[in-house]
């Protein structure tokens, strides 16, 4: 009785672990497994952090290097030459793909993708939007960004400009973006509205980082408001 | 019930005097260095990445403690033939193992209690208010508790503390890729392959379906899924000393 006991208990416990670890995998989240993760020089770095069971850590590592990428590059993998975003579609994939759930990422590589830079890449950035509204779902901005999108595609700014802007008030909206409206306003001559986008960047803490570029701005278009204002600007 | 509260309550107190607490320190030390790093860097999201730096750490920190203090709970006793005094006490084997192994959970629940107190300070500070926080960290809980259960089985298996530690960080591993095991063993032609590759796959702590930090931001999980997370979580620590127990019966004092 004494040694039996203990190996009866056990079949039972393991029985239960067994029928409880079914049912739990049939509720759990389904996230994209690794051989999902698009061909980077960091695929050991995600899988060792992934194998260790941080993978939204992973994910914040892969955000980390994406935001240090769109700022100038990463020295491990460079750009080929003349296109200086090449490699933005594979580092947001990457992001969004250890981290489902990750949605500054999918608004974030959609706007680096399809408005930033002198090489855009709609398709990509509505395919990332699209990943999202799959695995991510309830996200209002996801589908709002590809009707920004089909607008940009078609030609019509001003409707692409009305879409971006009512996004503005929602506090998920990446700083990138306020910034890609702020220069769209910039060149349709709307300076009041650039400036003002310009100066609430100036004025969050939190975007500390962006403070040095939002003043730049807020001078460069102070001057351009300025001359625009004066009767020479005012003939044009 | 008398013995496993007292055998808990000296566990307990040994592990708080041999500062087991100091894991919380090295844990605001990660925050603070991690928190004035992410400040910088992470752009618009400095809340979630502390949110995920802080429960990864609190999880990994509870993680590392525990299976450093399971595996020498009861090998480093009867090392010290201090488990003598305390069996010639009328009390039952299975007793003093399962207050050794609930006195060093709870002190390992204790730091990690205390590292989420600091980490939902910091979160305030940041603005952070989303819910689940307590789930994730219960979760975390879990997976500590299974894999502590796991090293004093594995310690009183292989007798040797190294070897347990060594097999304890292997199916730690094996434990978040459970999944991917089970998609291997349907591939395999071999029955005799995939019957090893399942008997793996079944006694590694499924960590991967556990986890609750990594969907956090995916939104909140059901009732019935926190439940059955419990359920498992319990059933394998049961399982695990029940078979602890069984090794501890048989052993010749």
């Amino acid at each position: 009785m004494r040694t039996t006991a203990p190996l009866a208990a056990f079949v039972l416990a393991a029985g239960i672990a067994l029928a409880a670890g079914g049912r739990l995998a049939s509720l759990s989240p389904r996230l994209p497994p690794l051989s999902d993760l698009p061909d980077t020089p960091y695929i050991g770095q995600d899988a060792a952090l992934a194998a260790a069971g941080f993978r939204a850590a992973a994910a914040d590592v892969a955000w980390i290097q994406l935001l240090e990428y769109a700022a100038g590059g990463l020295p491990r993998w460079p750009n080929p030459p003349g296109r200086p975003y090449a490699h933005a579609e594979a580092l947001s994939r990457r992001v969004v793909r250890l981290d489902p759930y990750f949605h500054g990422a999918y608004l974030y590589g959609a706007g680096l993708l399809g408005w930033f830079g002198a090489e855009k890449h709609p398709d990509q950035a509505v395919a990332l939007l699209q990943e999202g509204l799959r695995r991510d779902p309830g996200q209002r901005l996801y589908s709002l960004y590809i009707v920004a999108l089909a607008y940009q595609k078609k030609g019509d700014v001003s409707r692409e400009i009305a879409i971006l802007e009512s996004a503005l008030d929602d506090p998920r909206t990446p700083t990138l973006m306020k910034e890609i409206l702020a220069n769209l306003f910039k060149s349709r001559r709307e300076y009041a509205k650039a400036l003002a986008l310009w100066r609430a960047i100036l004025d969050d803490p939190a975007q500390a980082s962006q403070h040095s570029r939002a003043r730049g701005q807020i001078r460069e278009i102070t001057a351009l408001e300025r001359a625009a204002a004066s009767p020479a600007g005012r003939r044009q | 019930m008398g013995a496993i509260l007292a055998v808990f309550d000296y566990t307990l107190r040994e592990h708080v005097r041999r500062r087991a607490w100091l894991s919380t320190a090295l844990f605001g030390l990660v925050l603070i260095a991690g928190g004035l790093v992410t400040s910088v860097l992470a752009a618009d999201q400095r809340a979630r990445m502390m949110l995920d730096l802080g429960l990864a750490a609190i999880e990994a920190i509870g993680l590392v403690t525990a299976v450093f203090l399971t595996v020498g709970l009861v090998l480093s006793e009867i090392e010290s033939r201090a488990v003598f005094l305390i069996l010639t006490h009328p009390v039952p084997r299975w007793q003093y193992l399962f207050g050794r192994w609930l006195g060093t959970l709870a002190a390992v629940a204790l730091g990690m209690a205390g590292m989420a107190l600091l980490h939902l300070a910091l979160l305030a500070a940041l603005g952070w208010s989303a819910g689940g926080y307590g789930l994730a960290w219960s979760c975390s809980l879990g997976s500590v508790a299974m894999m502590s259960a796991l090293s004093l089985l594995l310690s009183l298996a292989l007798t040797s503390e190294a070897a347990a530690m060594a097999f304890a960080g292997f199916f730690w591993l094996l434990g978040h890729f459970t999944a991917e095991m089970s998609f291997v063993a349907d591939r395999s032609g071999s029955p005799f392959l995939r019957g090893l590759i399942l008997v793996f796959a079944r006694a590694a702590p499924d960590f991967a379906r556990l986890d609750y930090r990594d969907a956090l931001h995916g939104g909140a999980a059901g009732g019935a899924w926190a439940a059955w997370a419990a359920v498992y979580a319990l059933a394998y620590c049961a399982a695990c000393l029940a078979l602890a127990v069984q090794l501890f019966e048989q052993k010749e004092f």
